[in-house]
């Protein structure tokens, strides 16, 4: 049974119709990717689930019902527009947010404390959130979010702001979460960041969903008749089969006729002399199949 | 545990532990012990400890005894001496061992005429001392208790005519207190409303409401908000109160005062009773502009508008003394937003009957209610707004969020 069942919501703000007609669900113990560009409604669409806004028409489901005053607690949240109290020291403020989570207020201040060492924060515990950088107070918001073990997790854009090494720390974060059985949403315009985590994703474009499911089948469903290689030495002037040859980052992309296979190729190479590095088959970053759809939509339009 | 109460204790020790508040909450009796120590440095300056003479050519004073002292005071009654002759005093104002000399006329029994020579100002006590002197020595006589009674004067009481009220002359505390107290609630309330607002601005302005509202509801929010800050407010009161019971009860010993100040423990259940549900309106209406208003600043500059009518029954003071039933006075200790300092005034001048008092507290009651849901809805609706203001129609019209 999905954790969020998300059923043709639909929000207008006076004349802006943020959400159109926006449907998913998030079944537990998966990351889904709320996709789209800038303005798509992806925001509005996160509040609509968390009762913070109410939508103009359509459902939203959530742990197996409406968003209740109990049912916050069991979700943890962070916002795009980020902030913790600025005046007050990191521990303090951890505290008080975790117990509006419904937790204890030692046994807050012990997984805190856990967190605070696991993010190498420990040090600044008795600082004032003011005092910490950018990165650390991006930290330290992520620690808000899951330090009470919810059950759902929704992060609007998890990445913002945040150096390689703790966007990588963030996406092993959310691995291990997986794994314990969370229900993760994440909500970001940075599509090839969510390429390596999502198991499926929604992609919404001006306020309704354009393309939804398994991230696998949507890229092997939108995969060109391609294959990317590497080879040690210089291929051939012709390649039967194919008729498009050109350089892809450090690859060669190699795109071949219709009714041909990748094997049909494979084969080809290996039978022209071609020593083969690398060999795979061309799949589209979710940009790609993002502007691939926007742009078949305008044309059906 | 109970958001609200996380919330409450929250906001609580915020504020109390800020420097901002500390100093503030000492700052008031700081000032009016400076105020007072000035006073007393500039009553110590004017003060002039040596003796006066006084000579008594009749004989309307025998044995005369110098006015017992009960207590140690600060500053030493002036002792006045006899002389024979007005020579020998004046030999004794020349060569500085006296200040003054007072000559009782001849029929002084009958027209009390006394006069004072000297060379310059006598100290500002002297006179009273000296006054004093001859009425304790012109009733030593007289059995204790009505020597006693004939020295402390009248003290003239009021009485209404069913009996339910009466007012004693040298009762002015009791007059004077619905009076300093509006001055402290309005001060107290300025202050703590002031923080609430920052706080709930402040959330805006630092980004921390969305994580805030989806772990608690609004109304829980503005409720343990709200109730924090009556709490800082009413420790702002009590700290002061409590500085003020230490001042009253070491002022008498330092300074003589003829009579002791006495609280009406009736007037300050009625002070309580406005001030409480006030507190609560006011700290709400605060919270609401808050959450309406995009930055702090902005906030700030509107809150005057909620102390102003608070404060309108203090202009009108002479009115409530003279003419505390008239339509003025009843007027405005009925409407909730005067009565909080309207209707303990005007119960200081006279008995006001009982079902205005249920009224009127029931009416401030009900606005507190209302500011409370008001702040609440408002909060809801502005709460995720930046940089655009929520317009006080749409808190009663929109069904939405």
């Amino acid at each position: 049974m999905p954790n969020i069942v998300v059923d043709h919501i639909a929000k207008n703000f006076g004349n802006l119709q943020a959400v159109k007609d926006v449907s998913f669900e998030v079944n537990p113990g998966e990351i889904f990717g709320l996709l789209g560009p800038n303005g798509a409604g992806k925001t509005t669409s996160i509040r609509i689930m968390l009762d913070i806004f109410k939508a103009d028409s359509g459902t939203v489901s959530i742990l197996g019902g409406p968003m209740t005053e109990d049912k916050k607690s069991r979700v943890g949240y962070l916002p795009e527009e980020r902030g913790l109290y600025q005046e007050i020291p990191l521990e303090r403020c951890l505290v008080y947010l975790a117990t509006l989570k419904g937790l204890e207020e030692s046994d807050a201040r012990n997984r805190i404390n856990e967190y605070l060492e696991k993010f190498d924060l420990a040090g600044s515990r008795r600082k004032k959130v003011k005092e910490l950088s950018k990165g650390m107070q991006q930290k330290a918001q992520l620690i808000n979010t899951l330090v009470h073990e919810p059950e759902v997790v929704i992060i609007d854009e998890p990445f913002s702001a945040l150096d390689p090494v703790n966007t990588q720390m963030v996406k092993d974060l959310l691995k291990e979460e997986r794994v314990r059985g969370t229900t993760i949403v994440m909500c970001t315009h940075q599509m090839h960041q969510v390429e390596e985590l999502a198991d499926r994703i929604a992609l919404i474009n001006k306020g309704e969903t354009v393309l939804y499911g398994d991230l696998r089948e949507i890229r092997r469903h939108f995969a060109s008749d391609a294959v990317l290689i590497r080879a040690l030495n210089p291929l051939p002037s012709s390649i039967p089969g194919v008729h498009e040859v050109r350089p892809h980052n450090s690859s060669t992309l190699l795109k071949f006729e219709t009714g041909k296979t990748p094997q049909d190729i494979l084969n080809t190479l290996i039978n022209q002399g071609v020593i083969l590095e690398h060999f795979e088959i061309a799949m589209p970053s979710l940009d790609e199949i993002f502007i691939q759809v926007v742009n078949n939509k305008d044309a059906l339009e | 545990m109970n958001k609200t109460w996380l919330v409450f204790r929250n906001e609580f020790m915020t504020h109390v532990r800020k420097k901002s508040f500390i100093f503030g909450i000492l700052s008031m009796p700081l000032f009016v012990a400076l105020m007072a120590l000035i006073g007393f440095v500039s009553v110590w300056l004017e003060y002039n400890p040596s003796p006066v003479g006084f000579i008594d050519p009749n004989q309307v004073i025998v044995n005369a005894r110098q006015v017992p002292v009960e207590k140690k005071q600060l500053l030493q009654t002036v002792q006045a001496i006899h002389y024979q002759d007005e020579a020998s005093a004046e030999q004794s104002l020349r060569d500085g061992s006296i200040q003054a000399y007072f000559l009782l006329s001849d029929n002084y029994l009958n027209s009390g005429e006394v006069t004072m020579v000297t060379n310059e100002k006598t100290g500002s006590n002297a006179e009273s001392d000296f006054g004093d002197f001859l009425a304790y020595n012109l009733v030593k006589n007289q059995p204790p208790l009505l020597a006693e009674r004939l020295l402390a004067g009248p003290n003239l009481i009021i009485r209404s005519l069913d009996g339910s009220r009466e007012m004693a002359s040298n009762d002015w505390l009791s007059m004077l207190l619905p009076i300093l107290a509006g001055v402290l609630f309005v001060i107290a309330v300025n202050i703590s409303g002031n923080y609430l607002l920052q706080a709930v601005v402040e959330e805006k302005e630092n980004r921390t409401m969305e994580i805030i509202v989806t772990s608690i509801s609004p109304g829980q929010l503005m409720a343990g908000k709200v109730l924090g800050n009556l709490l800082v407010g009413l420790t702002q009161l009590a700290t002061w109160i409590f500085f003020a019971i230490i001042a009253l009860n070491i002022i008498p010993s330092v300074f003589p005062m003829k009579f002791t100040p006495r609280i009406d423990p009736a007037s300050m259940l009625l002070i309580a009773a406005t001030f409480l549900p006030a507190f609560v309106m006011v700290a709400a209406a605060m919270g609401a502009v808050g959450a309406t208003a995009t930055e702090a600043r902005e906030a700030q500059q509107i809150t005057g508008w909620f102390t102003i009518p608070i404060v309108i029954p203090l202009w009108f003071t002479t009115a409530f003394m003279f003419n505390p039933n008239g339509a003025l006075s009843v007027a405005m200790s009925l409407f909730p937003v005067t009565a909080p300092i309207a209707l303990p005034l005007r119960a200081a001048f006279t008995t006001v009957p009982a079902w205005q008092i249920i009224l009127s507290i029931t009416l401030l009651c009900l606005l507190a209610a209302f500011a409370l849901w008001l702040s609440g809805r408002i909060f809801h609706l502005g709460m995720l707004r930046y940089g655009k203001r929520v317009r006080l129609r749409e808190a009663f019209t929109r069904s939405g969020k």
